[in-house]
Order: C-alpha cells, then sequence, then structure tokens
C-alpha cells in the first residue's frame, strides 16, 4: 500500500477517530517492528521506539501529505525517533565507517575469503538466523536500505524518500550493504569449514 | 570484452539482484550477459542472498504491546480533543466571570453601604471596590483552576 486507502481515511485520523488509528496501527504493526528490529537491533528497545512512533504519528498526522506515501512517511518518523535516541544514549552505534575504509567493512567483512562456491555452501547450509546474525554486524545504514528494499519491499524513490537523501546516496548503499553482507556471509563460511 | 567492462558490469550485479537499475543500466547488463558466463553465474548468487533476505523471519508484535500501544493511543487523543477543547472552555469562563462580576457588583455595594460600611473597607471608593472585588474573585477562580488542573493530570498519570 503506498498512499491511504483515500481521503476519507486521512480525515478520519486527522479528527483524531481512535478506530481510524487502531486500523492504521493493526496493518502496519509488524512491519513497523521489525524495520526497528533491524535498525537498533534490540527488541527491548525496538518496542519502545514502537510506542513512541505511533504517538509522534497520532501527534503529527495533520502534517501528513496524502499526496505523499503513508509507509516512507511513517517509517520516516520511526527513523527519526530512532536515530534521536542512538544519537542520544549510543552515539557510538552511529559511528560512520572507520576512516580508511571506504566501504565501510567490519572487521568480520575483512576477513572475506573464497568465491561463488563460498557463498553457495553458506547459503544452501545455513538457515535464516544465521543471514540475521550477519545482517546485524552490517552498520545501521546498510541494515536500514536492505530491509526497506528486501522485507519492506520498497522502490529506491521510496528508500531514498525515507533516508531523506538522494536517490543515488539510497543506491549506493543498498550496493554496499549487499556486497558487505556477502563478504560477512563468505567469511563465516569459510571459517566453518576451517573448524 | 575489455576489463573494465567487466568490472563495472560486476558493480551492478548486487543492483540488478535488487531490481534497482535504472534503464539504460538494464540493458548494457543484459547484452554483457549474453556473452558473460561468469558474470551471469555472479547474478544468481547475489539473486540467492536476495531472496534469503526476502524471506527473513518478521519479528511480531507481541499482543501485550499491541494493546498497550493501542491504550496509549486512546489516551494521547483524548488528551488532544481535551487541548483542543480548552481555548473554548476559557473564553467562555472569562465571559461568564466578567458578567458576574459586573451583575453582582451593585449587590455588594449596597451590602458595604450599609452594615459593613463601618468597618471602612474602603469600598465606598468605587474604583478601589471594583479592583479589589475583581482581583478577590479572579484568584479564588485561578486557584479552583489550578487545583482542578492538578487533579486532572494526576488521574491522567494513574490511567
Amino acid at each position: 500500500m503506498g498512499p491511504l486507502a483515500g481521503e476519507t481515511e486521512v480525515a478520519r485520523l486527522r479528527r483524531g477517530d481512535p478506530g481510524a488509528f487502531e486500523d492504521l496501527l493493526a496493518r502496519y504493526q509488524h512491519r513497523l517492528y521489525r524495520y526497528l528490529v533491524r535498525f537498533v537491533r534490540d527488541r527491548a528497545l525496538a518496542e519502545d521506539l514502537f510506542q513512541q512512533t505511533w504517538l509522534r504519528v497520532t501527534q503529527k498526522i495533520g502534517q501528513y501529505d496524502p499526496q505523499r506515501n503513508f509507509e516512507a512517511w511513517l517509517f520516516s518518523v520511526a527513523r527519526n525517533l530512532a536515530i534521536d535516541h542512538l544519537r542520544r544514549y549510543q552515539p557510538e552505534s552511529l559511528d560512520e565507517p572507520p576512516p580508511g575504509d571506504p566501504t565501510g567493512e567490519s572487521r568480520q567483512a575483512r576477513l572475506a575469503a573464497g568465491g561463488p562456491s563460498a557463498l553457495d555452501h553458506v547459503l544452501e547450509r545455513e538457515r535464516s538466523e544465521r543471514l540475521e546474525a550477519a545482517l546485524t554486524l552490517l552498520p545501521w545504514m546498510y541494515r536500514e536500505v536492505l530491509t526497506l528494499r528486501f522485507e519492506e519491499e520498497m522502490k529506491l524513490e521510496e528508500i531514498a524518500g525515507v533516508l531523506d537523501a538522494p536517490l543515488s546516496t539510497a543506491k549506493t548503499r543498498l550496493r554496499r550493504g549487499l556486497e558487505q553482507l556477502r563478504r560477512i556471509l563468505e567469511a563465516q563460511g569459510a571459517r566453518k569449514t576451517w573448524a | 570484452m575489455g576489463m573494465n567492462e567487466h568490472d563495472a558490469i560486476r558493480e551492478l550485479l548486487p543492483l540488478a539482484a535488487s531490481d534497482a537499475l535504472d534503464e539504460k543500466e538494464q540493458r548494457r547488463l543484459e547484452e554483457h550477459l549474453r556473452a558473460c558466463e561468469a558474470c551471469a553465474a555472479e547474478l544468481d548468487h547475489w539473486r540467492t542472498l536476495g531472496r534469503g533476505l526476502r524471506r527473513l523471519p518478521t519479528p511480531q508484535v507481541s499482543s501485550v504491546l499491541f494493546e498497550r500501544t493501542r491504550q496509549q493511543i486512546q489516551v494521547q487523543l483524548a488528551a488532544e480533543k481535551e487541548h483542543a477543547a480548552n481555548p473554548w472552555l476559557m473564553g467562555f469562563l472569562v465571559l461568564l466571570s466578567w458578567t458576574l462580576v459586573v451583575a453582582t457588583w451593585p449587590i455588594l455595594r449596597l451590602m458595604t453601604q450599609g452594615i459593613a460600611s463601618w468597618l471602612d473597607f474602603g469600598f465606598r471608593s468605587m474604583w478601589i471596590g471594583m479592583v479589589s472585588y475583581t482581583l478577590v474573585g479572579w484568584a479564588a477562580g485561578g486557584l479552583a483552576a489550578v487545583a482542578l488542573g492538578v487533579r486532572r493530570a494526576s488521574a491522567r498519570r494513574a490511567t
């Protein structure tokens, strides 16, 4: 779903109709929670931010432009709250990639080994928990873009809208995120073979 | 096929697996893949990774979290409605207060000129009496409003 179901739904929300907000909460609960879990990597914190996001949505619904994609707006509200929280309480988690490492590769990524066959080996043998764990090793800006693209199935334009960044930024982060994720998986697969 | 072209295409593969290429890039990739089996195989690996990401289990919101959020939304909406109604209520109360002051002033004057006149509160002077009477009335009203507000806020916190 892009825009809300129609003017009536937006009007109900702007009137402060509790039923309209409940419908919205029921519709987006799991997706919003998933986005926050991927973003902050902590379920308790994601729950807290989930509630804060909905309270912010009730406060700011008057500012929502019905022409804009509602999902993008909702996720950008959640994103701003998450970044504010991390900036305040876990600033180290928002650190940019280390200097001298233009792709922002983590230590795990730099241990990359093996080619396509190693990837096949990992992807065939490992379950999604492994992939999920590898995802958490990525910097937040890549985790975010990967979940928006592959789990939320947002288009690049919509992702750029959530990020409030140019399309080229969304595209670059998507590519780098995938490249790093693959290196991490290959490194883990290789380590497992050595064990 | 030049090595540079090959490298450039390799950079496009993760985006191709994400369906994030523009038309020009897509055409360039398709043309390259017709003649390059290695890149076609590489693209398959990226697509496998993409499929894995799409199939990741979605963390579920617990019924407790859902219910708590639903209740918070209701409380918030009720507070906002009340907040929106406050200016109207305040306007009405101000109007009512002034009406009462003006309407009851002759009665007070009558009383102070009679029984209480010997105490000489100064009420016999028109403007001092009017100002004192208004201030006492507004102070009492203000205190009552603050007390009510505090009580409501604590009731809201309790819910």
